[in-house]
Formats: C-alpha cells, structure tokens, sequence
C-alpha cells in the first residue's frame, strides 16, 4: 500500500444501477408518499372539480394525478424487489447522527427569536461539534464562538441581513464598538 | 456599440470584478468539497444577496457557478469523491492518475480543458441565444407548456433510478409550486385553511432544504472519512499535449452545450454524455480508459463547462431553466422583479451582455486560481468536516429565515431537507422538484392560456399542436422521453443489440 491509497471507494460507476435490494423503510417511505399524493389528489379536487379544462384546480389535478399514478407504480416496483437484509435502519437509514441533527436544527429554529441569533447560533455550534468530532469542550467552545462572530460580521457587514437579536443587546455593542475610533 | 459598453460593465466596474473574482475563489472551494454543491451555494446566496442590486448579485452567483462546476474534479482526482455530481466521471480516470503519481498532470490538464469547454459554451451562448430569443417572440402558450414538460421529462429520465421516480419528483415540484392563492382567480390551492400558505411556500426554504440541508443530513454517513495527502508538482501542461486533445475537446464541448441548453439538464448528465463519447471515438488511448487516460479527463471536463454556457441560453431566451443551478438563478431574478423570458432580453439586452461577459471573466479566473492557488485547494479538502457541517446548517437557517424574516420558512427548509433525505436513500432524484417549482407557475399560465384561447376544447388545442410544427416537434420530443424510457422500449432495443450480435457472429 502505497500512501496515494484511496481513503474509501466512492460511487463513481457512471450509470448508477437501481439497488438490486430493498432498503429498510423503503416500503414504508413509498407507501407513504402513496398516501400522501392520493391526500393531494383528494384536495386538488376540491379546488375546482371537473368544472373546466382551464380552472384553477386543473393543472394541481393533473399533477397530483401523475404523483398518484407514478407511486402507485413505484410501490409495486419496491414490492417486487427483494429485501436486502445487510442494511439495518439504525445504520443506513436513520443513524443516531442524523436524528439528533434534524432535532438540534428543530430546536434552532424555536430558540431563535427568544434567544437571538448569537447565543442560538454558539450553543448549536458548540453542540454538533461536540457530539459529532467528540474533541475537547475548550476547542469546540473556541470554533463556535469564533465562527459565529465571522458570520455575524460577514452578515451585518457585507450582506446587510438582519437576524433576531434576542438577549444579547447587538446595536448597543456596535455603536460602543464605533464610539471607540 | 451598445454591446460592447454592457459587455464592458463588469470590467470597468471594479467592485463586480472583484465579486466575480471572489465568486469564481468561492466556487471552486464549494465544488472541491463533498458535501456541498453550487446549487446549495447559489440557493443560500440568493436570500443573502437579497438587498443587493441586481448585477452584483449575479456576479458572485455566476463566479460560484462557473468555479464550483470546475472545483469538484480536485477532489475527483485526489481523492475518487467526486466534489460535484458533474465530476463523476472525472473521478475515473482521474484517480487512477493520481494512484501512478500523476496527480499534478491531471489537475494542470482538468484546468485547461475547462477552460477551453466554458469558453466554447460562452461563445454558444453570445452566438445563439439573441437569435433563439426573436425566434422566441413566436412561441404559442402551448410552446411554453411543451418546454417545461420536455424539460422536467428529461432531467426526470436522464437523473435517478428511474423515469417513474423523476416524473414524481417532477409533479411533486409542479404541485409545490401551485401552494397559495392562483393568481388569476384568487382561489386557494393546497391551503388546508393554514393562513401561512396563502402566501405560498418560499421557494428559497425549499430550494435549502432539498439542497443544503437533505446533502449534510447525507453526508453525517461518512463523517469520518479521512482525506489524503498527495505532493503535487508540474502542473502547467504542455501545449502539445493540449493540442494533441483539441479535436476531442471541440467534440464533447459541443455535447455540453448542447446538454446544457436543453432545458432541464446540464453539466452531470453533459459530462457522462461526453465520457461515453471519448470511449466510442477514441480508437487507440495510449494508456485504457478507467485507468487514467487523459481523454477520460479531457471529455467530461470540456463538456462540463461548456454546459454552463448553455444552461443560460433556454434560461435568457424562454425563462426556462437550463439546468438546476439556471432554475436558482431564475428565482433569484423573480426576486429582484425580473421576467426572464423572451421580453427580458428584448427590453434590456445590456442584462444579458453583462452576464456573457462576467461568464468570461469567470472562465478567466477559473483558469488563473487553478493553474497558480494549488496548494491552497489541497488544504481546504482537508477542512475537518465534523466542524464545517454544522456551519453549513447554520448558515442554511440563516439563509431560510432570511428571505422573510420567518422562522416558518426554517421549519419548511427542516420539512424539506427531511423529505430531501428520505427521497435521496430511496433513489428519487431532487433535480426535478426544483424545476417543477420554478416552472410551475409557467406550466400553469401557458396551459389555461392555451386552453382558453381554444375555448375550452382540447381537441382543438391538440389540433393546433398537430398543425404547428414547432409545436408538433416539442410534442414528438415529449411522447420520444417517454417512450425511451419504458421497459418496452428497453427490452426491444436490447432484442433488436441481440440479434445484430449474432449476426456478426455469423461467418
């Protein structure tokens, strides 16, 4: 082994082949998505019915019609295929990871107006750097405070965005920052 | 005359020269890095750069554009990930060079190549686009509905698992798109009584959620990938070697802009287009393709960038999105309170000219950071990305609460990037959920404006198709996508391969 040696191999294959097995919460996933555009079809329907080719719920009633069809197809494809038994949901599909993430990025969103951009943004930071490179509290704690204030000065700066300030009183700071020059 | 001023626009304007440089610096870190794509670049930039004017605004997306296409083959070369999906095919031979030590000679060669291929696509562009867009003047309302369906068909069919998955996608972005108050009778579609959606469903959330959100949720999977180091030396090719492959780059530079101008697809489905071509025309590689021959660089690279040129020519000419990255930027005009279509570039064709030339300048850069900032590029791969995906999320949130100051839309962007994820695992392609959204509108206007002015009488409307050849040979193309991609067709081309063969097997 030479140490140009590939790290792992990729998916480089140029005609991606469909998976030869069913991955777990596949037949879940299609049968949901099944349910949900028949739900649409029903709703689309109620916009204008059978009224004219040119309503308002036409257009929405094609789509939803083509969605219901092409699930309904692609659930009989994934029905047909075999289950492939080497991939696991807690593994392949939902590891632990991307549970916590999706909920860290829930609770961003509700801490956001309350808390304010800053302290919101170092507190999120500070966790997935944690939880995900598992180093030191001290390094994850001076990565997330020193990406969130170059951020903010990137944003308030160059782009003008304007974010919830929260506790953390930002114009009192900044007009004390340019009453110093 | 005028031309030439509005070409000179971003050239005397210090300021967007210096956006498109940075831009073009950006872009190919973006596309270097697995992980994240110009698409979700572009789609956070866009509520980003919402205060901005106009112009200054698509120079720092044209430049990400332009450097993010070119950036994925570095890690394609040192590493077999491709940093974009229009370096896959890049990785195949690229990699193996990398492998013999010849890492440097890839990346010097891959720099050229692109060059040249954005160029040609440029060119295309300047060349075709104001001729397309008279032409354009004449389409019917039934035209425009043909082009949208056509194009979300084809990068339906051409990206994913299967045709079946690609139309989903294609109608779920369609029915996203139709969320809120029709326009023309102030009916409510898909309100389920929740006042929010009257409004609609901000198409940025959604754009950073399929995008930003779903390709980090993605990425968590291989966290801890370690990257490599490779010493790389000898990078400017040789003229010879460069003219050695011109014919083969004219070649596949001409696939990619023609890939790129059709709507819907661009430089992923150009690039596999153009390596599968390099395999069937070149008869004697001096070394096999898949263990690095420099056409299996050559072809993918040139074509890729060549697609950028073209993605903008259906995008400037018919409003109609050349590729995914076009579609961002179309959302991106509709913001600024543009029209891309055929109008946009009659009444202000200096808009238009100013984007040739930052394309230009961009192709420019590209070559300059490429062939001298190597080093850099190696590093940034490097980047631990335990750290840079939670900024990404971080500026993804940012990005989605934004454009409206609404922390509804974070939740949309966190409703999609979940559904983005499951649809990614499950095979479905995303590309034509975008499209569906930004066509959506235009589907439905052409549609009722086609079927009114037939009073309400499809066989009439069907009648005027068949009448028309223009419109007749966008309904062949259509009924053409469909049929390719049927098991039916599949198994008689695959009798029809079969029967040759054993014919030829015949003394």
């Amino acid at each position: 082994m030479t140490p140009t040696q590939p790290p792992a191999p990729a998916a480089v294959d140029p005609i991606p082949e469909p998976a030869p097995g069913r991955r777990p919460g596949e037949l879940v996933f299609n049968i949901a998505i099944l349910l949900a555009s028949l739900f649409l079809l029903y709703s689309a329907y109620g916009i204008s019915g059978f009224e004219a080719l040119s309503a308002p719920g036409a257009v929405p009633m094609a789509t939803t019609a083509i969605m219901s069809v092409c699930a309904i197809i692609i659930l009989r494809d994934s029905l047909r295929k075999r289950s492939d038994t080497a991939q696991t949901v807690g593994r392949d599909i939902l590891p632990l990871s991307v549970i916590v993430t999706i909920a860290m990025i829930a609770g961003y969103a509700l801490a956001l107006r309350p808390l304010g951009f800053l302290p919101t943004s170092v507190l999120f930071l500070l966790i997935m750097a944690r939880f995900l490179s598992k180093r030191s509290w001290g390094f994850c704690l001076a990565v997330s405070v020193g990406t969130v204030l170059v951020i903010w000065i990137i944003f308030r700066l160059i782009f003008s965005v304007l974010m919830p300030q929260g506790i953390v009183p930002e114009g009192r700071i900044i007009s004390a920052i340019s009453s110093l020059f | 005359m005028d031309i030439i001023s509005n070409l000179l626009i971003p050239i005397v304007n210090l300021d967007l020269l210096l956006l498109i440089a940075v831009g073009t610096f950006a872009g190919i870190y973006v596309g270097a890095i697995p992980g994240l794509s110009v698409t979700m670049a572009v789609s956070i930039l866009i509520s980003f750069t919402f205060s901005w004017e106009v112009y200054p605004a698509l120079a720092l997306m044209i430049g990400i554009y332009m450097g993010g296409v070119y950036g994925g083959s570095r890690t394609a070369i040192l590493l077999n990930i491709p940093g974009a999906p229009s370096a896959i095919a890049t990785a195949l031979d690229g990699f193996p060079m990398a492998q013999q030590g010849r890492a440097g000679e890839a990346i010097g060669i891959v720099t050229v190549v692109s060059f040249i291929g954005g160029f040609l696509g440029i060119i295309a562009l300047a060349l075709f686009a104001p001729f397309l867009s008279d032409f354009a003047i004449g389409f019917q309302p039934r035209d425009f509905m043909l082009l949208a369906i056509m194009g979300i068909l084809l990068v339906g069919s051409l990206s994913g698992d299967s045709l079946v998955k690609g139309v989903f996608a294609g109608a779920l972005g369609i029915g996203i798109g139709a969320v809120g108050m029709d326009p023309l009778t102030v009916q409510d579609r898909f309100v389920f009584g929740i006042p929010d959606l009257r409004g609609g469903i901000s198409f940025v959330a959604v754009m950073i959620g399929l995008f930003g959100v779903s390709e980090t949720l993605a990425q968590l999977h291989s966290i801890h990938t370690p990257a490599v180091r490779q010493k790389i030396t000898n990078i400017v090719p040789s003229w010879a070697k460069v003219r050695k492959h011109l014919p083969l780059g004219l070649q596949t530079s001409t696939i990619g802009t023609v890939v790129g101008a059709l709507p819907g697809t661009g430089g992923d489905i150009a690039a596999l287009m153009a390596y599968d071509h390099a395999q069937r025309v070149t008869r004697n590689p001096e070394v096999p393709f898949g263990k690095g021959a420099i056409e299996g660089l050559v072809a993918p690279e040139t074509a890729n960038n060549a697609a950028v040129g073209g993605a903008f020519i259906p995008m400037m000419t018919l409003g109609i999105p050349g590729d995914a990255v076009t579609a961002i930027m179309i959302g991106a005009l509709f913001i600024h309170g543009l029209n891309p279509g055929p109008m946009l570039m009659i009444e202000q064709p200096d808009m238009f000219w100013f984007i040739v030339s930052s394309l230009t300048l961009a192709n420019i850069f590209m070559l300059i950071f490429g062939l001298t900032g190597i080093r850099l590029f190696v590093r940034i791969v490097e980047l631990p990305r335990t750290v840079l995906l939670p900024v990404i999320m971080v500026l993804s949130i940012v990005g989605a609460y934004a454009i409206n100051n609404s922390v509804t839309d974070v939740y949309w962007m966190l409703g999609f990037g979940v559904l983005g994820y499951f649809m990614r695992l499950y095979g479905y392609p995303l590309a034509p959920i975008i499209l569906g959204v930004i066509l959506s509108r235009l589907l439905d206007d052409n549609w009722r404006r086609a079927i009114i002015s037939e009073r309400d009488d499809f066989g009439a409307m069907m009648m005027g198709i068949f009448t028309s050849p223009l419109s007749l040979s966008l309904f062949l193309a259509v009924v053409l996508i469909v049929a390719t991609s049927t098991p039916w067709w599949k198994r008689w081309r695959a009798r029809k391969a079969g029967v040759v063969a054993s014919q030829g097997q015949k003394p």
